[in-house]
């Protein structure tokens, strides 16, 4: 059954008295539970596309279905209450409010709706906090951790409410390989669960670990690979794969 | 290039410009203000007293007198210069007729009087000697501000009617608060109208050297010389003149400085963001080997620009307010002949504006030395401390609404920023409250007991006179059976000498009877009760050099007797001169009396004191609320309108700063705005929590501003109020509007201003704060 899909989207940004075309008429359909990525070059409209379809960005032509609901005929509260409930963002730099600690900032999405059960979140944001491995953390300054850090505490507010659909921009995008790769395990793991994961990447290597690559140029889906799902031994192989689609396609 | 920055920072934020700009020249306006009313107030009370060359030491005196021994004695005293005795005819005003209505409500002391002739002259409004022509009449100048003589109008006393012909400035009886009025007519006239009432004297010196005044008063004293009425010094009189208008530049001041203060709040929350935007570019311009010093001459010159503008536009419009302002000076007073002296203290208080601003963005700029070039190119911005305030944690928060909890938890991690905020809306509290709370305390009934007067309904005045006692008796009978007087007092003047420790002999005139019936306000200690106690006034305990729980030794029926001081209080009536005392005297006679009364019920005060007005023609009958209207009205007027217009003028601030501060927050704060939209936050959220960020500063506030202005405005104000005789004080507070009203306005304005401000936040794209 489709989580998400979008039927024919386009949308152009304008930069002074020039139009750019971002995304042209772009049609596609993610089923719950799967595990993808967009890979493409930069500026060939693939975080466009992800912000498109989590509604975060609003499209000049074309259609979003979010969960059965049209995001181009929803308010800008809607979206947001649809953002809060069913969705979870992880972005590629650290987007966290200076004055709340690790633990506040992980809780703070839930806690729009949930002042009243705060111990049972606080539990869970533990509990998830001690999955991801920075339960320690918690009651740090979010300038007082690493990087890598601060992308798991990410991924640990994304988590916190319970969302049918996680979307990454560049998760590891500012991160090194090994911790690239432990934050992928970390994508994996709730997948495997039962939620949906959307990636944006640039990186082969990281959409090697998805089940299903979308390539993208110059606004268009021009490819598709699909995978079986990753053992841990197999990421050669997968390499492998990914990189001569990239060089078919000429990207 | 600095250059370059510059003018864009200044196109980039026109409002914020546009806004210290016109701070500045507020804060220039109103410190011109100030420096031309205070030069033309003491300069004009300075050419009016020169003018009319008014006396040194004036004694008023009724009853019998001895002329040669007076001349006598102003002969051979060596501090005398001149010596006059002039007449004033004392007649009641409801034989008084102006323009067909009677003087019957004023609680005046109106009476005639023939020009001077050697000094202490009554001058026109051009400041001349008044030469006036039989059947003409000139009349106080306060007479005509109240609209109730005009020029051509007819006075009618007795049978004899007069036409105005114009309207006289007295140096010794402009003010309110001076309680005799004078009326000039001829000598023909004056002699014609004798019958009317009962002459007084003025016994006027003036003497080769002011210095000399205390040592003249003494030899005066202790010649024994005609002495039945108030004394009055050239001090008291300058003193009269300026009060009502003083407080007025008192409060103008005190606006003023606040308003100074919140431009260099403008000042360093621009300069400070602006520093925090710059900071990567000033890092690669030190980087590269520029002089950071460059920059800051160029942002000085921004400023010294902004300042030079706002000084001159604050000047310019000067011109348009300060006639108004000028209006009540001008009127009592006259013109000034200082006008360099006026130029002279606008120019030096614009200096001071320009130098004070300036210093101020100077030591701002220091922060720019602070700056590493590698901090600056690796953080962009300054390091600061920690942002997260540990206090109130989301994990532990199970009362406050989100919304609510974010914005209270901004505020207090950003402290610095928002103290610029803080400070403002401290100060509009500040300055709506204090004057709002001087103008209750004086209009309050209850406020001149802290002036020497008994608070009552109704006061009669019996004056000196051989029937002072039958008269006395007749109001008192007519007191006792009238059921609608629920209680009454009577307290007598009478004359007494006091001995010093090194025997010198000083009258001292005591109100005798019970002073705890209608108590004053005592500065130190209290109302005498035992026949050894006594209570002085500031000024004759200072005088008398005296404190509570010394002795006063006095002649009771030609026996020295010493009495403890039991009190110390402020009085303005008499003269300021004045002492009171429970025993009881029949060795010598009545100077005059007073009875106060309280009503049963006080709504028929009016009907009542009309009544007796009737009844006792010989006495002068007034409510309180007259008497109180009439002698402090132009004051109390003066710092009421002061009160309003600090009302207007701090919620503008509050709207104008609340409005500025926001527009500059949500610039500052759209990273975050993105990331709690992204998040799932509405905008509805997002107003809401800027909406607490205001209001949780704005309570803060408001309880700061509150406790500032009940502390340090009770006591700045109380020292304003010492310098006019009231030595003790304590505001009276109207709880509604200091406590319901004003909070509730200054709300309902920031909060009106933080929603229009802040109508922006939605706006914020999320993708391009998130993107990267």
């Amino acid at each position: 059954m489709n989580i998400v899909s979008g039927e024919q989207i386009a949308k152009t940004f304008q930069v002074g008295k020039e139009q750019h075309p971002v995304l042209l008429d772009v049609s596609v359909a993610i089923n719950q539970g799967e595990f993808i990525s967009i890979m493409g070059p930069s500026g060939c409209g693939k975080s466009t596309l992800l912000y498109a379809l989590s509604g975060m960005d609003s499209i000049d032509q074309g259609q979003v279905i979010f969960d059965g609901m049209d995001l181009t005929t929803l308010s800008d509260k809607e979206l947001a209450d649809l953002r809060r409930t069913k969705m979870g963002f992880v972005f590629q730099q650290p987007t966290f409010l200076k004055s709340l600690n690790i633990l506040d900032n992980i809780l703070l999405p839930a806690m729009r709706d949930g002042r009243k059960n705060v111990r049972a979140l606080t539990e869970r944001a533990l509990q998830i906090m001690n999955k991801m491995g920075i339960a320690d953390l918690a009651k740090r300054d979010i300038t007082q951790v690493s990087g890598g850090q601060l992308q798991r505490a990410g991924i640990c507010r994304a988590l916190i409410s319970n969302p049918q659909v996680i979307f990454g921009d560049e998760p590891t995008g500012a991160l090194n390989s090994t911790s690239a790769q432990e934050i992928m395990d970390l994508l994996a793991s709730i997948n495997s669960e039962g939620t949906t994961v959307m990636l944006v990447t640039h990186d082969p290597k990281i959409a090697a670990r998805t089940e299903r690559i979308l390539f993208m140029s110059d606004g268009a889906i021009v490819n598709e690979l699909r995978l079986p799902r990753f053992t841990g031994a197999d990421l050669d192989d997968r390499m492998v794969k990914v990189v001569s689609t990239m060089q078919k396609i000429g990207i | 290039m600095y250059w370059k920055i510059v003018r864009n920072d200044m196109a980039n934020s026109k409002l914020i410009t546009g806004m210290t700009m016109l701070f500045v020249a507020v804060a220039a306006l109103l410190v011109t203000l100030s420096a031309v009313l205070i030069v033309h107030l003491t300069s004009a009370i300075d050419t009016l007293m020169k003018q009319a060359e008014t006396s040194h030491f004036l004694q008023m005196h009724a009853g019998e007198i001895d002329q040669v021994r007076l001349t006598e004695f102003a002969e051979q005293n060596k501090y005398v210069d001149e010596y006059q005795m002039n007449e004033f005819l004392n007649v009641e005003g409801t034989k008084i007729n102006i323009a067909g209505t009677t003087l019957a409500h004023s609680v005046q002391d109106n009476g005639f009087s023939t020009q001077s002739e050697k000094f202490d002259y009554l001058l026109d409004l051009d400041g001349h000697v008044i030469e006036v022509a039989n059947g003409d009449i000139y009349v106080p100048v306060s007479y005509w501000k109240d609209g109730i003589a005009d020029l051509g109008d007819t006075v009618i006393v007795q049978d004899q009617t007069f036409t105005i012909a114009g309207f006289l400035r007295d140096s010794q009886m402009n003010s309110m608060l001076a309680s005799s009025k004078r009326f000039l007519v001829s000598e023909q006239d004056y002699a014609a109208i004798q019958e009317a009432g009962t002459v007084e004297y003025l016994i006027e010196f003036r003497l080769k050297n002011l210095a000399d005044l205390k040592n003249f008063e003494e030899a005066y004293t202790s010649a024994g010389l005609e002495a039945n009425g108030p004394t009055i010094t050239y001090k008291l009189f300058q003193m009269l003149n300026a009060i009502s208008d003083g407080l007025m530049i008192a409060v103008i001041l005190l606006i003023s400085v606040l308003v100074v203060a919140i431009a260099f709040m403008c000042i360093r929350f621009t300069l400070l963001t602006k520093i925090e935007e710059d900071t990567r570019e000033i890092g690669v311009m030190k980087a590269i080997g520029l002089r950071v010093a460059d920059i800051q001459k160029m942002y000085l010159a921004k400023y010294g620009v902004i300042a030079v503008i706002g000084c001159m536009l604050g000047f310019a419009c000067s011109f348009f307010l300060r006639d108004i302002l000028l209006e009540n000076i001008r009127l009592f007073m006259g013109e000034t002949d200082k006008v360099s002296l006026i130029w002279l203290f606008t120019g030096l208080g614009l200096l001071l504006v320009f130098i004070v601003i300036m210093g101020y963005v100077q030591s701002v700029l220091k922060q720019f030395r602070k700056l590493s070039a590698t901090q600056a190119l690796r953080f962009g911005t300054m390091q600061g401390k920690g942002q997260h305030a540990k206090l109130l944690n989301l994990s532990a928060n199970k009362r406050l609404p989100i919304n609510l909890f974010l914005g209270i938890k901004d505020v207090l991690s950003r402290k610095t920023l928002y103290a610029t905020m803080l400070a403002v809306l401290v100060l509009a509290t500040f300055i709506i409250i204090v004057p709002q709370n001087l103008h209750n305390t004086i209009a309050a009934k209850s406020f001149i007991t802290y002036m020497g007067i008994g608070n009552s309904d109704i006061r009669i005045d019996i004056p000196q006179g051989k029937q002072n006692e039958q008269q006395v008796s007749a109001v008192m009978d007519r007191l006792e059976h009238d059921t609608a007087i629920k209680n009454y007092t009577v307290l007598t003047t009478k004359k007494f000498t006091t001995i010093a420790e090194d025997g010198t002999a000083q009258n001292l005139k005591i109100e005798l009877g019970d002073h705890t019936i209608f108590p004053l306000e005592y500065a130190h200690g209290e109302a005498p009760v035992a026949p050894n106690e006594v209570a002085l006034s500031v000024l004759n305990a200072e005088e008398l050099q005296k404190k509570v729980g010394d002795s006063l030794a006095v002649v009771i029926n030609g026996q020295k007797k010493n009495l403890r001081i039991s009190g110390i209080y402020s009085d303005i009536t008499n003269g300021g001169k004045t002492a009171k005392a429970a025993f009881s005297d029949h060795s010598t006679d009545s100077m005059w009396s007073v009875v106060y009364s309280t009503m049963a019920d006080p709504s028929l005060v009016a009907d009542k004191r009309a009544e007796y007005a009737k009844t006792f023609s010989f006495a002068k009958v007034s409510g309180i609320d007259d008497y109180i209207y009439q002698t402090f009205g132009t004051t109390i007027h003066a710092i009421e309108k002061a009160a309003r217009a600090a009302l207007v003028i701090a919620l503008l601030l509050c709207v104008l700063v609340t409005l500025l501060f926001m527009n500059m927050l949500i610039a500052k704060d759209q990273a975050p705005i993105a990331i709690m939209k992204a998040l799932g936050f509405t905008n509805v959220d997002i107003a809401t929590q800027y909406a607490a960020r205001s209001i949780f500063v704005l309570l803060l506030a408001i309880s700061m501003g509150t406790l500032l202005a009940n502390t340090l405005g009770e006591y700045l104000t109380s020292t304003v109020i010492a310098s006019f005789g009231a030595a003790s004080f304590d505001f009276m507070i109207n709880p509604l509007a200091a406590y319901v009203f004003c909070p509730l306005a200054l709300t309902s304005v920031v909060l009106l201003a933080t929603l229009f401000g802040t109508s922006r936040a939605g706006q914020v794209k999320i993708i391009e704060h998130i993107k990267e």
